[in-house]
């Protein structure tokens, strides 16, 4: 496991063997395509029925899509220092003249927290039916996403158990969902939401083993294919 | 037990819907009966519809019915794909 500190005490943490290195990037780049259908979809819906919810699912999703670029980009630059030295890279470099992989790692591993909680908080709060209009709760939760990413960033364990918890909390709330509706893509939103928790249950001990990441990566490749699944089968839906 | 108001959306597709049971052509009292509205405002929403091209008035044996059309068709197909997502990620 690479453990570096670097400046202004951000550590920065690569969890992948090397032998995975890159194979993480693509399962983080297939949570974004899913993510990325789940954004436009939900976005179309709003802009078709004018319906707030939408845009907040929309926003849910769009947060961890920039949470998994942001992870891409960090770990892309451990794995990949020839894209830091290339020309892109030597001018950025220049601009911000303390800016090594390491430092890049840790900033983008700071943007990931940050992106994953906010779009995990959102997420609990459209399917916990929290009005919005409750502001200050809404605050008071924003200050707690702000909080865990603070301490997140030094102890990355707390990161992954918050978000943890906050799965925990979704994955609940839409078995709830499915006992009501009883449909099937209801039953695979479940089953993706619980092995998305399953996945941040593996990552809070991958600090352990590195086959742990490994794991953990696997497990929510799998939950992002079973969040697809609902996708394609609504719109497999012909009409009568 | 609380019975939520249906949306302009859903009234819409309640009375395509409607139409589309009775194999794409309904009487207007017919109509008048399966949308639940009252005559004023099932009025106001045929008129909308007839002007969205999502329905047509036509004359057969001297009586008037509605015959749902290809967008009124396609209409309905996105409000349930958008009803089916909406429920399948409990929003």
């Amino acid at each position: 496991m690479l453990f570096e500190s670097v400046p202004y005490g951000l550590p920065s943490y690569v969890f992948s063997p090397k032998w995975f290195y890159g194979f993480d990037s693509i399962i983080e780049l297939i949570a974004i395509i899913v993510s990325v259908l789940l954004v436009y979809y939900s976005y179309k819906c709003f802009k078709l029925t004018k319906e707030n919810k939408y845009q907040y699912f929309s926003t849910a999703f769009l947060s961890l899509t920039l949470a998994f670029i942001a992870k891409i980009i960090g770990t892309l630059a451990i794995y990949k220092p020839t894209i830091t030295r290339s020309a892109l890279g030597s001018s950025i470099h220049q601009t911000f003249t303390s800016l090594t992989p390491y430092n890049i790692n840790a900033l983008a591993f700071i943007v990931y927290i940050f992106f994953m909680l906010l779009g995990f908080m959102i997420l609990f709060l459209i399917i916990s039916r929290l009005r919005w209009k409750n502001q200050r709760v809404i605050a008071l939760l924003l200050y707690f996403v702000f909080l865990a990413t603070w301490i997140g960033v030094i102890h990355y364990q707390l990161f992954y158990l918050t978000s943890f918890v906050l799965l925990l909390l979704i994955t609940y709330s839409y078995y709830q969902n499915y006992k009501e509706i009883k449909s099937e893509n209801a039953r695979f939103v479940v089953i993706a939401f619980g092995i998305l928790l399953v996945s941040q249950a593996f990552f809070v001990f991958v600090i352990y083993s590195r086959i742990i990441y490994v794991l953990a990566e696997l497990i929510q490749l799998l939950g992002f294919v079973y969040l697809l699944i609902p996708f394609i089968l609504i719109f497999k839906k012909k009409p009568r | 037990m609380i019975v939520k108001r249906r949306g302009k959306l859903e009234i819409i597709a309640d009375i395509l819907r409607s139409i589309r049971n009775k194999e794409g052509k309904i009487k207007p009292t017919h109509l008048l009966y399966k949308s639940n509205l009252s005559h004023a405002k099932l009025k106001e929403y045929v008129n909308t519809l007839l002007e969205k091209g999502m329905i047509e008035e036509k004359e057969v044996k001297g009586k008037k019915m509605f015959f749902m059309k290809d967008r009124g068709h396609k209409f309905l197909l996105e409000f349930e794909r958008i009803k089916e997502f909406s429920d399948s990620f409990g929003l």
